[in-house]
């Protein structure tokens, strides 16, 4: 009889328990995020929430996990049909870029997380805000914590200007509002377009040979030596041109521009 | 006479704006770039409308132009083709669009002893469809390389030109300067056949064999001009009016006049390309929000 009573007991304790852990993984893997920022898909896994993506773009490469899970088209053009059939709870988009997306997901009401970060502080603020969102905001905390600690403002009194080419074919670089901008200024040095405001504007290569960056990172494979008109800016004459960073450790907002910021870190006080 | 001089002389100012206006001082550096880009805009605008003026001659179609006929769609496409597989503007993928193109627009216009000349201009505008349609495609599939190809289709004379595409752009110059002389010969022919086909054969003239050879070299040569340049609109069917308006009908002064003015007009817009604001806009966008009003003034006088 008694033993009888204890079996009871742990019976109804390992069902009870299975309940939980039944409710638990219902509120954990049940919730359905589809990612349409690469750099958003590499923070959801970086906050463990990996599990939740049930779609991303062609363009979410990291981690290599992130290429296993379904697409739903590319950044620029993710398809509005592939969203809906994947039955999202959440959907990621960037803005401006996909404006349209948003609207569409506005309409059929599904709930969107918009991520357009134009600084380092917007940056630690959505990853807040999706750790809120998702229940994770502990693992958030401590992820914005990680990229504080190691993305310190370097203290100089010799700021080196520096010129970031995106593209050479119109040339692209990179003006005041963006994240990268910050990461130059921590890192010590002067972004010479930060007077511009649009966050990726073309410029004229007049306006960089006057401007004489002492140093250039270049974004893109090609090379920037040979240039007409650009052999006397100083950072072509003393062979400061950098070419062989990693894009995605400077261009996508998340935990690896931590990796970023050592290399310009790097760079800059060379 | 004076009208000659009075073309020369707003040609070398347009020349000395483009050297001397920019946003920017100028010393030694600057003047290399600039002078660089001078000689693009001269280049480009003087082929295009040469190219735009044997055509309509040709033709005699005032429609006729490299966009209209599709070969600078065609190019288009070759060189956006070029930037999504290899990353680069590759001159011969750009030249076998545009003559690719220009053979199946010469294919649907042919008849028995000539060109079905309305149905040219038709055949030519559908061609520019299926290649926009196309190049649209390659935008979509590529995405990053979308700036590239958004400044190719709109011209941009800007480029860097550095040690691994400046052998190739003087060559292309050269190229481009030995087929405008080449043609330049047929202006006595292209007066003949611009009064009537039926005239032209009487004379003795082979038609069929004159209008390929006209139109491929022009094919050639748009297709060249995209490749550096990209795909500047507007110049190549507005300054051969202009260039008629002022000298007459024949093409000896015609062909010519109208290389100077398309220099000097493109020369005029790159300026103020590089002017009007902060950023660099692309040159095409300019010759038609300058062209256009000029244009109307012009033919309303």
């Amino acid at each position: 009889m008694f033993l009888h009573r204890k079996l009871f007991v742990i019976i109804g304790c390992l069902i009870l328990l299975g309940f939980i852990s039944c409710a638990q993984e219902h509120t954990n893997s049940s919730y359905r995020v589809v990612s349409l920022s690469p750099a958003m898909t590499e923070m959801l896994f970086s906050l463990g929430a990996g599990d939740k993506i049930v779609g991303v773009t062609t363009y979410c490469d990291f981690p290599p996990q992130a290429r296993k899970i379904r697409k739903v088209g590319d950044f620029s053009n993710p398809s509005i049909e592939r969203i809906v059939a994947l039955k999202p709870d959440l959907v990621i988009v960037n803005l401006p870029e996909q404006k349209r997306i948003k609207s569409e997901l506005d309409k059929l009401e599904i709930k969107t997380f918009i991520s357009s970060p134009k600084s380092l502080q917007d940056i630690y603020k959505e990853l807040a805000a999706i750790g809120d969102t998702l229940g994770l905001r502990r693992r958030a905390d401590s992820v914005i914590n990680y990229m504080k600690q190691n993305i310190q403002t370097v203290r100089t009194s010799d700021r080196k200007s520096v010129y970031v080419e995106i593209s050479p074919k119109p040339l692209i670089t990179i003006g005041a509002a963006t994240f990268l901008n910050d990461l130059i200024n921590a890192a010590g040095g002067t972004n010479i377009f930060e007077d511009l405001e649009k966050d990726y504007p073309v410029v004229g290569q007049e306006t960089v040979i006057r401007r004489n960056p002492e140093i250039i990172i270049l974004l893109h494979p090609e090379d920037a030596s040979g240039r007409t008109g650009w052999q006397n800016i100083q950072a072509i004459k003393n062979d400061r041109v950098f070419k062989n960073l990693n894009p995605d450790h400077l261009m996508r907002p998340g935990p690896r521009l931590v990796d970023g910021f050592r290399e310009l870190k790097r760079i800059i006080n060379d | 006479m004076t009208k000659t001089i009075a073309i020369i002389i707003i040609f070398l100012i347009a020349i000395a704006l483009g050297i001397l206006v920019g946003p920017t001082r100028l010393d030694s550096e600057i003047l290399q770039l600039r002078l660089s880009r001078v000689v693009l805009g001269i280049f480009a605008g003087g082929i295009l409308a040469f190219c735009g003026c044997l055509l309509q001659g040709l033709f005699g179609n005032p429609l006729v132009e490299p966009y209209t006929l599709g070969s600078a769609s065609g190019a288009a496409l070759g060189a956006s083709l070029g930037i999504f597989l290899f990353g680069a503007i590759s001159p011969i993928l750009a030249f076998l669009g545009s003559l690719g193109v220009g053979f199946f627009v010469y294919t649907i216009a042919r008849i028995e002893g000539g060109l079905l000349r309305d149905r040219l201009i038709l055949a030519g505008v559908v061609m520019s469809f299926l290649c926009s349609s196309l190049v649209m495609i390659i935008m979509v599939l590529g995405g990053r390389e979308l700036y590239e190809i958004l400044y190719l289709l709109m011209g941009y004379l800007g480029i860097i030109i550095n040690a691994t595409n400046r052998v190739m752009i003087i060559a292309l110059i050269a190229i481009s300067i030995g087929l405008v002389a080449f043609l330049y010969r047929y202006h006595r022919e292209l007066d003949i056949i611009s009064q009537g086909t039926e005239t032209a054969a009487g004379l003795g003239i082979d038609i069929q064999k004159f209008s390929l050879v006209v139109f491929f070299s022009s094919a050639l040569l748009v297709g060249l001009t995209v490749s550096i340049v990209g795909a500047i609109g507007f110049v190549g069917l507005i300054i051969p009016h202009v260039s008629k308006l002022l000298f007459g009908p024949k093409h000896i002064r015609n062909l010519g006049a109208s290389f100077l003015l398309g220099a000097t007009f493109l020369l005029f817009a790159d300026t103020l390309s590089r002017v009007i604001t902060v950023y660099e806009l692309p040159v095409g966008v300019v010759t038609s929000l300058v062209g256009v009003p000029f244009f109307i003034y012009l033919y309303k006088r």
